[in-house]
């Protein structure tokens, strides 16, 4: 915008500012991924970016550089769907469905039908087995990242994430080596998922 | 990552207990699989403007008040 203003020259602070808004650009698409994997919502989820943009430029002066900014921003968008999001996530997902059934897919086709599958049984984990199976097993976020943003110990992320796996290979019929073939799985995964959508 | 693996793809320990179930290694592939296509599909999806023009926004309003402060040393 001004970076072509001819008279002025840029100040470290300034410097700095869009440094710090360039790396907030970079992380949008995984703050999103995040807050939809949380919320169960895509639209929930872009408030709750919104929200969690807001608060972290304001608190700028709070990120210590050379940490990650990824880890930082997590930190912000968890606690903000903790204290504010949580019960209208529910009341959106009652009124409307979880997000797994309407949102578009951007992969492959093929894909399509095993992944909606897939999102409706990640959105009936306990939140707290949830949030740690997304953080570890698809941010690239570490195991002590992931301690440190939900504030407990390792040893407690790692036995929720077992759990969670557990869980989900329980909900979508994966239980057995038999049960794995590539064509099988969306049928059994289809079949339990179907069956189950009024429960639990 | 590999250590927990290792001690959950080992057979028989601990099937009284659920966080410690056993899984089968192809089973935990599968689903890490599943999660990475549920959260790239959201992380390759195109990011709305709005969150752009929100940013934008904040950087002119302290690039305006940075510009009337370095005014005022001149």
């Amino acid at each position: 915008m001004t970076a072509n203003d001819p008279g002025s020259c840029r100040s470290t602070a300034e410097f700095r500012a869009t440094e710090f808004k360039d790396g907030l650009i970079r992380e949008i698409p995984n703050l999103r991924a995040f807050a939809a994997s949380l919320s169960g919502s895509m639209q929930l989820a872009d408030d709750l970016v919104q929200d969690t943009l807001l608060k972290a430029w304001s608190n700028a002066e709070k990120f210590e550089p050379g940490t990650s900014l990824r880890a930082w921003l997590f930190t912000i968008l968890r606690n903000t769907y903790y204290s504010l999001y949580r019960k209208r996530g529910r009341e959106v997902q009652d009124s409307e469905g979880t997000y797994a059934e309407r949102m578009a897919t951007h992969g492959n086709q093929e894909s399509h039908l095993d992944l909606a599958d897939f999102r409706k049984a990640l959105a009936k984990l306990p939140e707290e087995q949830r949030e740690v199976l997304i953080m570890v097993g698809a941010t690239g976020l570490s195991y002590e990242e992931a301690a440190e943003i939900c504030g407990v110990a390792i040893g407690t992320i790692k036995s929720r994430v077992n759990r969670a796996r557990t869980k989900l290979a329980e909900l979508l019929s994966i239980g057995g080596v038999d049960d794995l073939g590539p064509d099988r799985t969306s049928a059994a995964a289809m079949q339990r998922v179907g069956s189950e959508s009024v429960g639990s | 990552m590999s250590n927990l693996d290792t001690a959950m793809s080992e057979p028989g320990a601990g099937d009284n207990d659920d966080f410690e179930m056993v899984l089968d290694p192809k089973v935990q592939e599968s689903i890490g699989r599943s999660l990475k296509a549920h959260y790239d599909d959201i992380v390759n999806a195109p990011v709305p403007d709005k969150f752009l023009v929100l940013l934008a926004q904040l950087e002119a309003i302290e690039q305006r008040a940075a510009g009337v402060s370095s005014d005022d040393r001149k």
